[in-house]
């Protein structure tokens, strides 16, 4: 059992994380840096400690600093939460040397499992279907031809070194394939100092579907299903939901790859929560893509369907108890959705909105729950990712789902900064979201509708304008009405 | 007896004349109530029909959709809109509040259209300002590092 945990994070998840440690009764202890002072877990943790200035590199990067903080206060566990050290082997190890739990895996799994081209080797091996592919370099247009007449167009070119897009080539048809080879080894060597490119059949429009494990330091492992997680922008996922709309019309498929997923991640030695993810193409075929060591941001809507609360399982589980969960207690139970909102201006290239939050207003009633890292008054750091908070709500039903999270996001308003919250409301409107016709390239032809010209709102704005603008005096000269003074008033003790 | 202002709702002008139970905008008479909520937001409604109205500045914000609203007191507007005719001029803001992380020209400095001048950053995301016309760099009034607002002039083009 444990007794006081150090959260190694901040925002939306520190406050998640330290919410789970109350309900457990176990002390929490947030870090906090310079831009952090007055956040949500700070207020909220039980102990709090400074641990550098704003920039992520001099503070929630810092391993010295975390470990310091921890021994400071006697914990006896770190959770990473998700980001910052939550994937770093080091971070683990560090943690171990100085007698303090990491909430998580061992570092040798983190480190397996770390870089993608090791965690593919950990699939193969663990029979688990990958992408199909080389992981020889192509230097030979001949050699290169034939590699991808087996695979079948279209291909996908990769630097064996890469990342960010660089040295990455689709190619659809045979005589393309030789100048693309020459472009992308130029590109990768430009990049990375390394020529080496790989090929890689290409998924075309494929679903991002995720499945999360669960297993003690005792050898028992299960899984909890999948997420889907195809609505993403850049790369960024920004809806999230359980169960994917294949999955209900395809259980069998959620078995399939939930054994997959579980291969993998015994041959890597794997203990606590962690997350495969998969492509999965037209005819619900699935390929390992990628590990994460970590919580995952949207474990919520895997929270909501199966009534499993992962991170109190991530402490019991580092706490050396056994999973008591069997495979055949995990049942999945209507649906859910989850909506990540981000300090962004949709309306203007998704520029970052940071800046003081003049009003809040936050969504309540049934199925809704909202993780949140701010409130009125918080001036959001712009050190940080964007995220604000994750709208997820319940439902019987999918359909009700969706009905719910639109009516959720029309009870939130965020002044002051702008958000992404409005933008939602038109991708869950949208026939192919309603339909479950989802995949990774959903948002790239998505283009937020114009909106249509409110001719009440408009008034209504105008009006409210007018009133509030009036100079406090002047509306009580030429009017005697009550609500009338009282917004004048009202406008007076705002500014 | 009733108090008129001149409105200017997303760029549109209209005139607003309105008293305490009834307000005519866009030649259209409506019946309104209102009621202050918390600091800064109101429960509007016209005729039976309800609305929540959220001010921040000059942005309202009615039932989760935004509006930017200026209102001028037509008795007060005579003379107004003769200040910033400088046609020649280009005035390059930072398009949301963040960080100077590189200038990329100098006072003096002829620029062309498109040229990168200066780049911001804020949660992990550079915006890099292009020079909207060609020019010379007449006024620089940031330097790397700065922390700057939405809004703010970052240097002038002529």
């Amino acid at each position: 059992m444990l007794r006081k945990v150090l959260v190694a994070n901040r925002g939306e998840i520190a406050v998640r994380i330290v919410r789970a440690l109350r309900e457990a009764g176990i002390s929490s202890v947030a870090v906090y840096s310079d831009a952090d002072r007055a956040s949500l877990a700070v207020k909220m943790a039980d102990e709090a400690v400074h641990i550098g200035p704003a920039p992520s590199s001099e503070s929630y990067l810092r391993i010295d600093k975390i470990i310091d903080a921890a021994k400071r206060t006697g914990a006896d566990a770190v959770h990473p939460g998700y980001g910052f050290l939550s994937e770093n082997a080091e971070f683990a190890e560090a943690c171990a040397s100085a007698g303090i739990i990491f909430i998580g895996p061992p570092a040798s799994a983190i480190r397996m499992m770390g870089s993608k081209t090791s965690a593919r080797q950990v699939a193969i091996a663990a029979g688990a279907p990958v992408v199909p592919g080389t992981e020889e370099a192509l230097r030979d247009p001949d050699r290169a031809r034939e590699i991808a007449k087996k695979l079948g167009y279209p291909v996908l070119l990769k630097a064996a070194a890469g990342g960010g897009g660089k040295g990455m080539r689709r190619v659809d048809r045979e005589q393309d394939l030789e100048a693309a080879l020459r472009d992308a080894s130029s590109e990768a060597l430009r990049a990375f100092r390394n020529d080496e490119v790989y090929v890689e059949k290409l998924v075309v429009e494929p679903r991002h579907i995720e499945i999360q494990v669960l297993g003690d330091q005792h050898g028992h492992m299960i899984h909890l299903g999948e997420r889907e997680c195809s609505i993403q922008r850049r790369h960024q996922k920004v809806i999230e939901e359980c169960p994917s709309p294949v999955m209900l019309a395809h259980p069998e498929l959620r078995e399939k790859m939930g054994e997959a997923a579980l291969k993998v991640a015994r041959a890597a030695g794997y203990a606590n929560a962690g997350t495969m993810e998969f492509l999965v193409d037209r005819d619900r075929n699935f390929y390992f893509l990628e590990m994460n060591t970590r919580l995952q941001v949207e474990h919520p809507v895997t929270e909501l369907a199966t009534g499993i609360d992962l991170v109190q399982w991530q402490l019991r589980i580092a706490a050396g108890e056994k999973l008591t969960l069997q495979q055949s207690d995990i049942t999945w139970t209507g649906s859910a959705i989850e909506c990540r909102v981000y300090a962004e201006d949709p309306a203007n290239q998704f520029l970052p909105s940071p800046g003081k939050i003049t009003y809040l207003e936050q969504p309540s009633g049934p199925g809704i729950r909202l993780d949140s890292g701010v409130y009125q008054g918080w001036t959001v750091p712009l050190d940080y990712d964007p995220m604000l908070a994750k709208l997820a709500v319940w439902a019987p039903t999918r359909e009700l789902a969706i009905e719910r999270s639109r009516r959720a996001l029309r009870e939130y308003i965020v002044a002051g900064i702008r958000t992404n919250v409005a933008w939602f409301d038109q991708i869950l409107d949208h026939l192919d979201f309603r339909s479950g016709a989802l995949s990774t390239a959903f948002l790239d032809r998505f283009e937020a509708k114009p909106r249509e010209s409110d001719p009440e709102a408009e008034a209504v704005a105008a009006l409210v304008a007018a009133i509030t603008s009036a100079k406090p005096e002047r509306p009580q000269e030429v009017c005697k009405s009550s609500a009338w003074r009282d917004a004048g008033r009202a406008e007076m003790m705002r500014s | 007896m009733s108090v008129r202002r001149e409105i200017f709702i997303d760029g549109r002008g209209a005139a607003l004349e309105f008293d305490e139970s009834r307000f005519t905008f866009d030649d259209v008479e409506r019946v309104y109530s209102i009621a202050p909520l918390t600091t800064g937001s109101f429960s509007v409604l016209i005729g039976e029909r309800s609305y929540e109205a959220v001010v921040n500045g000059r942005e309202i914000i009615v039932d989760g959709r935004s509006f930017n609203v200026d209102v001028f007191d037509p008795r007060e507007m005579r003379g107004r809109k003769s200040a910033d005719a400088d046609q020649g001029r280009a005035n390059i803001a930072a398009m949301m509040p963040g960080k100077v992380v590189r200038v990329l020209v100098a006072e003096g400095d002829e620029v062309e259209a498109g040229q990168g001048l200066i780049v911001v950053e804020a949660m992990k995301m550079q915006n890099e300002m292009k020079a909207p016309k060609a020019g010379r760099v007449i006024e620089m009034k940031s330097r790397e590092g700065a922390t700057v607002a939405a809004g703010e002039i970052l240097l002038v083009i002529e």
